[in-house]
């Protein structure tokens, strides 16, 4: 909740800022979907300011372990939109993604991405 | 604790090994006897050939054969895209794949079967059976996403990043103060 998150495709969103997290009571995750509404967008994009978007986060500040017993943690909570299908509204992702997004089954996002981690 | 630690590690990157695991499954639910069967037999997971061939039986456009190798190196080794004419074609390709992976796993008592997303609308489904994975469009899908362009271009350059070269280079910092700079004995 009105955490403001960095969206990291070209859908034309900057910024935006978590509404509702749609998994869990306390928080959302890497790799969970939050509802959020876009802050900050760029002049000409597919979303405009004020739209009520759905995303996936994929990067959190907060740590998410993995199976080898490692840990992974990022510097900035961003997020890449996606409809309410799951599909994303972008077409490329920029940046690094964790491979935690492939057992939450949003392999289209991985497949967009350009480096994973 | 410690054995259940000890059955996490022995997991380390199942998808690097070459032993696919399909991602919809907890991998520390499988004992160790069953992963390994699953990799001897390898029953789970279709082979390129069988792909082209469902493919070819269910008559989807433009199938398109990509090794991945660089980029997305670690997590699949063969990317093969597939064109249907409508929702219900690209739904249908889904079904067709795994209808072959069922009916190859027959007699086994856990069936593994590939995950599926975006089943639902008919737009972009994405079958992942560990090492290949299949992408069934639509036209409009395929236009938008351009996954080829994405594909092609990327293995071709890789372009040295000027940030980063940049970011190890050492600068002298400006003395903006006023004070008169000690000299170091």
């Amino acid at each position: 909740m009105r955490t403001v998150l960095k969206v990291v495709d070209n859908s034309g969103a900057k910024k935006v800022m978590c509404i509702q997290a749609l998994k869990g009571k306390k928080c959302a995750k890497l790799g969970d979907t939050i509802v959020a509404s876009v802050k900050e967008a760029h002049p000409n994009g597919k979303v405009k300011k004020g739209k009520v978007v759905y995303g996936v986060v994929v990067h959190a500040a907060m740590r998410c372990g993995r199976c080898n017993g490692s840990e992974v943690k990022f510097d900035d909570n961003v997020v890449v939109l996606v409809d309410k299908q799951g599909q994303p509204i972008g077409t490329r992702v920029f940046g690094l993604v964790p491979h935690e997004l492939r057992k939450k089954k949003h392999v289209k996002i991985l497949t967009l991405a350009e480096h994973i981690a | 604790m410690w054995a259940a630690l000890r059955s996490r590690s022995s997991s380390l990157h199942p998808w690097k090994q070459g032993i696919a695991v399909p991602p919809g499954l907890n991998p520390t639910a499988f004992s160790s006897s069953s992963f390994t069967t699953a990799a001897t037999t390898n029953k789970a997971f279709l082979s390129l050939q069988e792909i082209k061939k469902v493919l070819n039986d269910v008559r989807a456009d433009d199938v398109k054969v990509l090794s991945v190798p660089n980029m997305h190196a670690d997590w699949a080794d063969y990317v093969v895209l597939a064109t249907g004419r409508s929702t219900w074609h690209v739904k249908n390709i889904a079904q067709a794949l795994i209808y072959k992976a069922k009916q190859k796993q027959k007699g086994v008592d856990r069936k593994v079967l590939p995950s599926v997303e975006g089943q639902e609308e008919g737009k972009w489904i994405v079958i992942d059976s560990g090492k290949i994975i299949v992408h069934a469009l639509d036209e409009k899908a395929r236009e938008y996403y351009n996954l080829e362009g994405l594909w092609t271009t990327e293995t071709s350059q890789k372009e040295p990043n000027p940030e980063l070269e940049k970011a190890f280079v050492k600068i002298r910092p400006k003395n903006n103060s006023k004070k008169p700079v000690q000299k170091v004995a």
